[in-house]
């Protein structure tokens, strides 16, 4: 290596935990940042195979409304024209113990074309024991090895499956899946077609029909179905499913992104330091002849060096913490999108290179303005401190101005940008950085007063310890701001989180106004003569029934919740903009349809428009009468009527009852005789409000983990980079803490200086973080979120989210105070002063 | 004007009507007012003058370090004042060698490195500069110290690195601030007796600001800065 590079790279390695802290600035930035690429991108991967492998050749599907496809109209398709390639499937859920499983129905005989794993097996003898098991011995289902393992089940064991509320005995008479696609299989259970309708409550009804042709054959196909049956494309399909999830995942990444930009205000400060630290050697390196632009690339190579071994090093971490975040990411999809199985992070080069390259662009454009400032500089031997802060002083104005700038044209950005999710998220953090930039003239300003008041109260030590914060700005503003922008990102978070919740908290408790909710235990279909007989238990004084559907077309997915309202349901569901006493007659007479206020947004959708939506008969219009209030995980819903359902679409079950009590009525006796009531066609799942609203609320509480997770590890950068900031501020004061050593202060008396200044520079960035955070929580609760979601909530702020806030400020710049006070503390004064 | 890699063999300063000061918050502080002087080459002069008259001011002009606000240095046929700062930094890299006071060693490289550096900066590598650096260290005696820090020497151990560095690539000319004003006066002379030889041997300019009667005693001619202007010292 040069001796020029030598020189300058010496210094670094002189300083091994400078170095050390820096790179774990850049590491954990971009741990994060690839974690949650990771992890969302391998969920969605995981889902994608599952559903290809599913799928196997099908290109296409023929899926109907909420009740299914006649059985027989695949009959008719095979037998009366002759359609090749096509395969019945039904589909559902069956539990076992707390495990929730894929039931997948097949013909084994319409199977050979279109999924291999089904018929695959050892040998035409095994081949022919599968099918005549499949087809012949009652119960007979196929698991992977993985799952039956699981399961504790070996071939030929009988288990337990509970299916449409109802146990089932099952028996393992093969394994199925070898190979690669394996995984994807695990918690599918494939059975014979018609035991799968026994099962289900399916009787006559198919999920769907796999069909394998090319579009002009598709289109062919679909002219021969009824209207109320459409052909979508099998890969759009998942797609669409897949991107339920979106915005979920859309805001963990910017959660993550949050984390890198605490990382490149750190890694700014980290470099900002170690230039001005070796302000001295490059004065000398100028006097010698070294010219600015070697300056520059000398300092922009090692930038670049460190960020090059700190994103490997982050990448490495992003797949450990990836691994980690896994299990919440789908825990969240599976609570709130649809079933993943994920047996382990996938590791694709895309996600890998965005991490590297991420971390390495933030290394470069951080490290830029101070390599750029350093190669400006006249090359007057030692460059005076007071010089770079009199420079530093010199452009609080213009910081300032960039600052209200930039927090201006994110106002700008949020009103011009409709409803767009990116340019919110670009918007918040241009608030962020905009804000970030006005807190240095901001500090100097407050830092003033605080002097003043500790030199009359605390006496000059204080005073200069408190000063020496403003004094020396271009080292303490950058760790300032980093710190203040990952506690601001604590109180924006906690703020929505909190609102959400609330909001949540009492939607739910005015949704729920039933005494009980009754419903299938597992999930499944009551059937109407259920219904029925449960709504005629006596001590019951109205009943409420819901079905939620799923309309499917080429656009996408639209969630259809049929209600039969009991007289006291009407006031559970919130209309945001139009007269109850109109809306509901309107929409018990089936004149009219609700919409969610997220679809209202997402699809421009106001009270008097007509909403097209797939039917029976064929699409037919819909008037909307009014939007209502919705925090269900699927947000884009349409509320009808139970008579409007009927009319149009050929699905008379039901999934749950709310069921009203007579005044005197006795809880436990009327659930004994609902249960009575249903007897041994399904277990009945009774769940009081309260239990129901618990269950909601641990959810949504479960779905925020990974959102806690991540603004903590927002803090984990900030610490480490007040940290390096601290330590780097104390050896620049080496020889004004000696000078004091020499004039007679303790070395206890010093360590409290020290102390006291990190401690006031927590408190400093926890008072900034305060109004940034508030500025946060509604840019997230009324900008992304609605973008993202749709949702609208009233912004609550509980006072103990700011002062903890100011607490963990204090808190962490205290304790990252102690080592660099007792470093100062143990330095030998005439040893400090000789080598500055 | 671009810089010619070789060291000329003229070696002649001329400071022509030179004024330069400074801002000190809002007081202007004249340092140079309207100088005039030519020193020939292979010259030694000492400056003297009161601290803050200017010396290092000069120094600093005469090696491109600082511009004049006024006035022209011309340096081995170079004029500095119509080059770019850019040309200033590669002509100071090829020309001038520079012993200041507070040694200014790259504290993180070793003593040979020091020196290596100078010569890398001008092109020289490999086998040349190492024999190069050598030569230097045997010259200055510390031909043993050459994988020390510059933090483990004595201030004179130091100066003398600091000579070599600044002798290195055989500089047209050689300019020094106060030299010696961190040493005891044994070790003073030893380093000047360096100094002093080095130079003779490569025929630099020498230019040196000091206080110190027995420097200014070695060189050829004595000026002084007084009010900003250079006179004959009495």
């Amino acid at each position: 290596m040069p001796a020029l590079q030598r020189a300058s790279f010496g210094y670094l390695l002189r300083h091994p935990w400078q170095l050390a802290l820096a790179l774990a600035g850049i590491t954990i930035g971009v741990a994060v940042m690839v974690a949650v690429d990771l992890a969302s991108s391998s969920a969605q991967l995981a889902y994608r195979l599952s559903m290809e492998t599913l799928n196997g050749n099908a290109t296409h599907q023929v899926v109907g409304g909420p009740g299914g496809i006649d059985e027989c109209i695949y009959a008719e398709l095979r037998v009366a024209h002759g359609v090749q390639n096509i395969a019945p499937v039904v589909q559902g859920q069956a539990e076992s113990g707390d495990r929730t499983l894929e039931l997948l129905g097949i013909d084994i005989f319409a199977e050979r074309a279109m999924r291999g794993f089904t018929a695959s097996a050892s040998g035409a003898d095994g081949l022919a024991a599968r099918v005549s098991g499949l087809l012949t011995m009652p119960g007979a289902v196929l698991l992977t090895p993985r799952t039956a393992g699981e399961l504790a089940v070996e071939i030929g064991d009988r288990f337990e499956l509970r299916v449409n509320g109802r146990t089932r005995n099952a028996i393992l008479i093969d394994h199925i899946g070898s190979g690669a696609g394996t995984a994807a299989l695990d918690d599918v259970v494939v059975l014979d077609i018609a035991l799968a309708q026994e099962w289900l409550g399916m009787a006559g009804r198919l999920s769907r029909i796999d069909v394998r042709a090319d579009d002009d054959d598709a289109k062919q196909l679909s002219r021969l179905l009824p209207a109320d049956l459409e052909v979508l494309n099998a890969g759009n399909r998942t797609q669409t499913t897949a991107e339920m999830s979106r915005a979920f995942t859309t805001n963990l990444k910017a959660m993550s992104l949050l984390a890198m930009l605490v990382g490149v205000f750190l890694i700014y400060n980290s470099v900002s330091f170690a230039v001005l630290q070796r302000r001295n050697l490059l004065g000398i390196l100028r006097g010698l002849g070294v010219t600015r632009g070697q300056v520059f690339r000398l300092l922009l190579g090692e930038a670049l060096a460190l960020g090059i071994a700190g994103a490997l090093f982050g990448i490495a971490a992003g797949i450990w913490l990836g691994e980690q975040l896994l299990v919440l990411v789908s825990q969240s999809i599976n609570d709130l999108y649809f079933r993943v199985s994920v047996t382990g992070v996938d590791i694709n080069a895309l996600s890998l290179a965005r991490g590297f390259g991420a971390g390495l662009a933030a290394t470069v454009v951080a490290a830029a303005i101070p390599a750029c400032e350093a190669s400006s500089w006249r090359p007057r031997l030692a460059m005076s401190r007071s010089v770079i802060e009199r420079r530093a002083h010199s452009l609080l104005p213009w910081l300032a101005a960039a600052g209200a700038g930039c927090a201006l044209l994110s106002l700008l950005l949020v009103q011009v940008s409709g409803d767009s999710l990116a340019a919110g998220l670009t918007a918040l953090f241009f608030l962020i950085f905009g804000l970030g930039l006005c807190l240095p003239p901001a500090v100097r300003w407050l830092t003033r007063g605080c002097a003043w008041f500790a030199r009359r109260f605390a006496g000059n030590a204080a005073s200069l310890a408190i000063a020496g914060v403003a004094a020396s700005l271009s080292r303490t503003g950058v760790a300032i701001v980093a710190l203040a922008v990952a506690v601001s990102a604590t109180i924006g978070v906690s703020i929505m989180v909190d609102s959400f919740r609330t909001s949540v908290s009492s939607w739910l408790d005015q949704t729920l106004r039933s005494d009980f909710y009754v419903a299938i235990d597992g999930g499944g279909d009551m059937a109407p003569s259920l219904v029925a007989d449960l709504a005629a238990v006596d001590g019951i004084a109205a009943w409420s029934s819901s079905r939620r559907a799923w309309l499917e077309t080429p656009e996408g997915r639209t969630r259809l919740v049929a209600l039969k309202m009991a007289p006291e349901s009407f006031a559970g569901t919130t209309l945001l903009d139009a007269d109850p006493d109109t809306v509901w007659p309107a929409f018990e007479r089936g004149e009219a349809v609700v919409v969610s206020e997220a679809l209202a947004y997402r699809r421009a959708i106001r009270p008097g428009n007509t909403l097209t939506l797939q039917t029976g008969p064929g699409p037919r219009g819909f008037d909307v009468a009014a939007t209502f209030r919705s925090y269900d995980a699927n947000p884009e819903t349409v509320l009808v009527s139970r008579r409007l359902y009927d009319r149009f679409w050929d699905d008379p079950a039901v999934d749950s009852l709310g069921i009203y009590l007579e005044p005197d009525a006795d809880a436990q006796r009327v659930q004994a005789r609902l249960r009575a009531a249903t007897g041994d066609r399904a277990v009945l799942s009774v769940r009081s409000n309260r239990d129901l609203r618990q269950r909601s609320l641990e959810i949504f509480d479960r779905t925020f983990i990974i959102t806690h997770v991540l603004y903590w590890l927002a803090v984990g950068v900030a610490v480490i980079g007040i940290l390096g900031a601290m330590l780097a501020l104390q050896m620049e004061r080496a020889r004004e803490l000696a000078v004091l050593r020499a004039l007679g202060v303790t070395r206890l008396e010093l360590g409290g200086l020290v102390t006291l200044q990190t401690t006031y520079i927590g408190l400093l960035s926890g008072l900034a973080a305060i109004p940034l955070g508030l500025l946060m929580s509604w840019m997230l609760i009324d900008v992304i979120n609605r973008r993202a979601f749709g949702w609208s909530m009233e912004i609550v702020v509980d006072p103990a989210v700011l002062w903890q806030a100011l607490l963990l400020s204090a808190g962490v710049a205290f304790l990252a105070g102690i080592y660099p006070a007792w470093r100062a503390s143990r330095a030998h004064p005439a040893q400090a002063m000789r080598e500055d | 004007m671009p810089v010619t890699a070789s060291t000329s063999p003229d070696a002649s300063v001329s400071l022509r009507h030179i004024s330069h000061s400074y801002l000190e918050g809002v007081r202007r502080h004249v340092v140079l007012d309207d100088l005039s002087a030519d020193f020939a080459s292979g010259e030694a002069i000492a400056l003297r003058g009161r601290s803050g008259s200017g010396k290092s001011t000069l120094l600093n002009l005469i090696c491109g370090i600082d511009a004049p606000d006024a006035g022209q240095v011309i340096v081995a046929g170079h004029d500095l004042t119509s080059m770019s700062e850019r040309d200033r930094t590669l002509y100071r890299r090829r020309h001038i060698g520079f012993v200041y006071q507070a040694f200014n060693l790259v504290s993180t490289l070793s003593v040979a490195d020091n020196i290596r550096l100078v010569l890398e900066l001008n092109g020289i590598g490999g086998q040349e500069a190492s024999q190069r650096v050598d030569e230097l260290l045997q010259a200055v005696g510390l031909a043993d110290r050459g994988n020390s820090f510059p933090d483990v020497l004595s201030g004179g151990e130091q100066q003398r690195v600091a000579i070599a560095r600044a002798l290195a690539h055989r500089p047209a000319i050689l300019l020094a601030d106060e030299p010696t004003g961190n040493l005891d006066d044994r070790t003073a002379a030893d380093v000047l007796s360096s100094l002093d030889t080095l130079r003779r041997e490569q025929r630099a300019t020498l230019i040196v600001a000091t206080h110190s009667n027995a420097v200014a005693a070695a060189c050829d001619r004595t000026l002084e800065l007084r009010d900003g202007r250079l006179v004959a010292a009495d």
